[in-house]
Formats: C-alpha cells, structure tokens, sequence
C-alpha cells in the first residue's frame, strides 16, 4: 500500500462515529483544561490515562493525543483575551496577543491564532504521515546496541533542551530510573528495590507516579499560591483579521511552522521550546523589531504555528522509534502499553490502522478546534470565572478513582499521595518532575537493550562505537554534553529560560 | 561539571536537591545490596541499580558542595496546610473506599479536600461533595465499572 491508501485507511478508521466522538472529546476536554489556568495537558491526560483502559486502543490514543494538541489552543485564548496563559507554551502569545487585545483586536489575534494553529497542525500531520514510514524502516534495522544509544542520546538531549539546570535534570532522570528497576527484574526475577513488600513486586505502575507528581503536586501547589484575583476579560471584536494582518501574518506562520515541527522532533522539544525560539525569530527577522510586545501580528501567528506544529511532530519519535521526546510522549507511550501495544517500528507494519488513525485524527481534531474555538470563545472565556476551589475538589476525586480503578488496588492510591509528598519537595527543591518521567518509562528499555547488547558481545562495551549508527548517537551525545560545557551556548540557553520564567 | 543556572542558584533548593540525590542514591544501594551484581555480559539484578545509585551520589554530593559556596536563597513559600490536608484526605479515601464504600470515601475525600483552602464554605462544600460523589458513582461506579463498592453494606 503507498502513502495515499495508509492515509485512507487512516481516514476511515478517525472517522467511525466512536472516533470522531473521542477526538471531539479530546480536543474540547483539551481546549478546556487549556483555558483553565493551574490545569496543565500533563496532569489531566495522567488522570484520563486508567479511564483509556476502558475504551478500545485507538479511540483512547486519539482522545489522548486530542487533548494534548487541544491544550495549546486553549492555551492561547486566555492568554490573549486575559494576558493569563493557560499553558506554559502560550506565555510568549501573551507578549503581543494581549496588547492587540487591549488594542480592540482580541479577534483578529484569536483567528490569527488559530488559522496559524490549523495549518501548522496540517503541515505537522503530513510531516508525520511522510516522516513516520522512512525513518520507521529505518529503525528496523536497529540493534540493541542502538537502542541504548538511542536513548543515552534522547535522555541526555531532553535535559538540556528541557528547562532547569541540566545537573538536576540528570539526577531526575536516575531517580526516574531507579523507581523503573523497582520490582521483578525481567531478566533474572530476582525481586529489586521492593523492601519486600509483595505489592510492589509488578513494579510501581506508571500511573501512580504521574498521578502524583503532577495532579496531587499540582493541587498543593496551586492551593498555596491562592489568591486568583478577579480576571479582566478584552472586549471581543470582530473575528476576521484585516487583510493587512493577513499579509504579516502569513510567513510568520510559514517559518513559525518549521521551528515547530523541527523542534518538536528533537528529544525534549515540544511546544514551550518552539513557541519561545519561533518568537525570538521573528523579532530577529523582523524590519520593525520595537513592535513586538506593542500587538505585532507575527507575535501571535509565529508561537502559535509554532508550538501547535511541535505539539503534532512530537509524536514522530515515539510512533516511529518507540523512544518518547518529552513528558508528554512518555504518557502517550504508557497509553499504548496498557493495551499492549509498543510502539515503534512494528506498529506500522502490524498494526497500521493505530498510527494512520492516529495521524488521520490530528487533522480531523485540527479542524474541529478551530470550528470549537472561533464560535465558542465566549463560552471558554466564561469558564475562567470559575474558581480554583470548585475545580479542585472535582480533580482530587478523578486522580483517586483513576489510580484505583487500574488495578483495583488501594495500595496504589496510597502511594500515588507518597508521590505526591515527594513531588512537593522536589518542587521546593527547584527539581522539574518530567524527567523523572522519562527516566521511568525508559528506564526498563534501557535496561533490557543494554544487557543484550553486552551479552551479544560477550562484555565487549566497544561494540557501541563498532555500529555506525550507535556511534553517531554516541557522537551527538557528546557533542550536545560539551555545547553545555561551552560558555557561550550555556548564556544562550540561560537567557532563553529567563525569557521563559518572565 | 557545573550545569547552567547552578551558578545562579542558591542555597536550600540546591541543598535540598542534594540531600534528595544522595538519600535516593543511598537507599537504592542498600535495597540492592543483596542483590548479585554479575558481569558486564551477564547483567545480576543488582548491577543497573548500583551503577545508578552511586552516580546519583556523585551527583548529588557535586551539586550540594557547590550550593555550599553559592549566595543563599530561601525554599519559597512553604505552608504545610495544603500539603498535609490534601495528602491526608487521599490517604482516608483510600482506607474508607476500602472498608465503607465509595459514596462516604468521595464525600470525605471532597469535603476534607475543601478544608485545605481556607476560603470554602460549608454549604458550597457539601452541594459540591453531593454533586461529585452522585457523578463518580453515576459515570465511574455505574458507568465505567470501576470495581468498588458503593455503600458500606
């Protein structure tokens, strides 16, 4: 079958009723949490992630992803309407978003925002759709040996791309490492850092520590900082753009959708990155640069095709390689995993419906966002008036039965409120729990591939720099380790997460 | 070995940070300790944790010398009211799902939830525990099959 029937194939899987009604589902639970600043893509799609049990592989894939994407339209609407950006990928929107807003132009920047967000997420989808089958073709021909650089590789560039200091980061990915090992060990079945305790002897489900570290973490947090003072919501305007912002808006989203879907590629890109480096070029490129945070159009379009793009393109690693670039995908990846499926280069052969679904439904989610969000806005803005204290109770309860209902367990649940304990203290210690994550999904693979690969070799660690593509993995590990070693890259990137702290 | 931003970063987070690395590194060294370490070819159970404990303690002991030496900075914001209200409900839902059923521990869990803010009022609370606990028993008891009993009888 060529390109155009896998494609076919996909369309006709994302658009049976149940799979339209789970992308609708997705995108608006998406769009909503978006809007609803202190909710974050991360936390509801670990609340939501026992409830995919539920439903059949693709439909709870497509809802997943549909939330993921859905978030950072939401995202941008309340950081244009009320300079409050829902999600950590709008912040930069807020810079030039608001100020058209406070200019009487909240509608164009939202259509603006919006179109740029549709085409960017049409042109990630197709970059998908190509992209998916070369390089899947290509990690056939993997080794173990290539696994384990592979990951060395995705692990260490997710730090460095990730925010924080990267010593901390790579510390979290150890701890994320160790809670992997916890359990029956694969290969020996001896049991493992289980302090004999029976429950723990399947491992620490993956859940557990999401739920923890991000939802219960997230409350606490969010209840301490309360407070939220009365939101001010820009007057709506007249939706459509002036033919003017038409016209500046245009490359700005050409270029703000390359960024993205390259970036989004990257071990630890994602949407903050994009959105953040797409602005920073389009003040660079500019001729008027002392317009951007005055209302610039480019402002808007730019971020948001960008961090939309990367959002989609994001999921290219984990569909094609099985290796999850961000916190995000590592979620996505344990999707998959409860219904038994692995994703990776044999996903594509054995089960294509599951990624051309996948893929099929983005655009279609795409499409049904901005026909949700350009009508809609209204309703999403009168969302934010509801207050924290309401919605987090309601939260509090969807964490709990979610992490019960895997594997009817109360164990579980207790353990999720342990994690939630140390969450805090990681967050008081300036620790970012997402590479914890990664360290803990990838942690078993790691392991397997590496003892593989060493077995084969009878011990002989050099057989990771004898294969071409295992030392090239290597190479660029090195050379990402010593770009952080020089002083000019390491200012860079500082100044870049300053930007971001702002 | 000095990342980007440790430099800028001062005392109690990174001191923190610290002690959370090595207490980690620790602990897994001595969960592991029974554990057979094998060869390079043949991989025990114990050799991966022993590799990763011992690097976190390095790691852990490098970022806490140099926090030692960098200007302070103060853990912010520390109240342990959420903290302890929130972790304490989740852990009675848990034993009242258990022993009581779902419709007392999702009660619970909402109305000792609320408490952790101090602007909540009573009858808000209870109409939001009703509302929450008739639809987790209506969409996840009832509707997605949750395995948990409803009432304590």
């Amino acid at each position: 079958m060529n390109t155009f029937d896998l494609l076919m194939l996909g369309f006709s899987e994302a658009m049976t009723p149940a799979n339209l009604g789970f992308c609708l589902i997705g995108a608006l639970l998406g769009t909503l949490i978006g809007v609803l600043p202190g909710i974050g893509p991360t936390a509801t799609i670990a609340v939501l992630l026992p409830i995919t049990f539920f439903l059949p592989p693709l439909a709870g894939i497509i809802m997943l992803a549909g939330i993921y994407y859905g978030a950072q339209y939401g995202g941008s609407t309340t950081a244009i309407l009320v300079n409050l950006p829902g999600e950590a990928s709008a912040v930069v929107t807020t810079l030039d978003g608001y100020q058209m807003a406070q200019q009487g132009r909240a509608g164009a920047a939202l259509a603006v925002a919006a179109l740029g967000s549709f085409f960017a997420g049409t042109v990630a989808t197709f970059g998908i759709a190509i992209a998916g089958p070369m390089l899947s073709s290509f990690a056939l021909d993997f080794g173990p040996a290539e696994y384990v650089s592979l990951m060395l590789f995705g692990l260490l560039a997710a730090t460095i791309l990730a925010s924080g200091p990267v010593l901390k980061a790579i510390g979290m990915i150890l701890i994320g490492l160790l809670f992997g090992m916890v359990g029956t060990d694969q290969a020996t079945g001896a049991e493992r850092l289980t302090f004999g305790s029976i429950d723990l002897f399947d491992g620490i489900e993956f859940t557990v520590i999401a739920i923890g570290l991000f939802g219960f973490t997230e409350i606490i947090t969010n209840l301490e900082r309360s407070g939220s003072e009365g939101v001010k919501v820009a007057p709506l305007t007249r939706l459509w753009p002036t033919r003017e912002d038409f016209r500046r808006a245009w490359p700005a989203v050409l270029r703000g959708t390359g960024i993205g879907t390259f970036l989004g590629i990257l071990p630890g890109g994602g949407a903050t990155l994009a959105s953040f480096s797409s602005y920073s070029l389009e003040k660079k490129v500019s001729k008027n640069p002392r317009a951007f945070g005055h209302g610039a159009v480019e402002g808007v379009a730019a971020p948001e095709a960008a961090n939309n793009a990367a959002a989609q393109s994001s999921f290219i690693p984990l569909l094609t390689l099985g290796i999850p670039s961000n916190n995000m995908m590592a979620m996505m990846l344990s999707a998959f995993m409860i219904h038994g499926i692995t994703p990776g280069p044999t996903v594509l052969t054995n089960q294509p419906e599951i990624f051309w679904g996948l893929v099929a439904s983005m655009w279609i989610g795409n499409l049904l966002l901005v026909v949700i969000n350009l009508p809609l806005i209204g309703l999403w803005v009168r969302l934010l008036t509801v207050p924290y204290r309401l919605l987090y109770p309601a939260i509090l309860l969807f964490c709990c039965v979610g992490i019960y209902s895997i594997n009817n367990r109360i164990f579980d649940v207790l353990l999720a409120a342990g994690f939630g304990l140390l969450g805090y203290i990681f967050r008081k210690a300036k620790c970012e729990p997402g590479p914890l994550l990664l360290g803990f999904v990838l942690g078993p693979l790691l392991e397997a591939n590496l003892r593989r690969a060493l077995l084969i070799s009878q011990g002989d660690a050099s057989v990771f720099i004898e294969r071409p593509i295992s030392l090239t993995m290597l190479i660029a590990t090195v050379v990402l380790l010593a770009l952080m070693i020089l002083p000019s890259f390491r200012k860079k990137r500082e100044e870049a997460f300053q930007e971001e702290e702002a | 070995m000095s990342g980007p931003g440790a430099s800028k970063k001062g005392d109690l987070p990174d001191l923190l940070t610290a002690a959370i690395f090595i207490g980690f590194g620790a602990l897994g060294l001595w969960l592991s300790r029974n554990l057979d370490g094998g060869t390079l070819s043949q991989m025990g159970a114990g050799y991966l944790p022993r590799a990763v404990s011992i690097i976190l303690i390095v790691l852990g002991a490098a970022i806490g010398l140099k926090a030692t030496r960098s200007a302070s900075q103060p853990i912010e914001g520390l109240k342990l009211r959420p903290l302890l209200i929130i972790t304490l409900s989740v852990i009675g839902f848990a034993y009242l799902a258990e022993h009581a059923g779902f419709v007392l521990a999702s009660f619970w869990l909402v109305v000792a939830g609320t408490l952790a803010d101090p602007g909540s009022r009573l009858r808000t609370t209870l109409l939001l525990a009703a509302g929450l606990t008739a639809f987790g028993a209506l969409v996840f008891v009832k509707g997605l099959g949750v395995q948990i009993d409803l009432w304590p009888f």
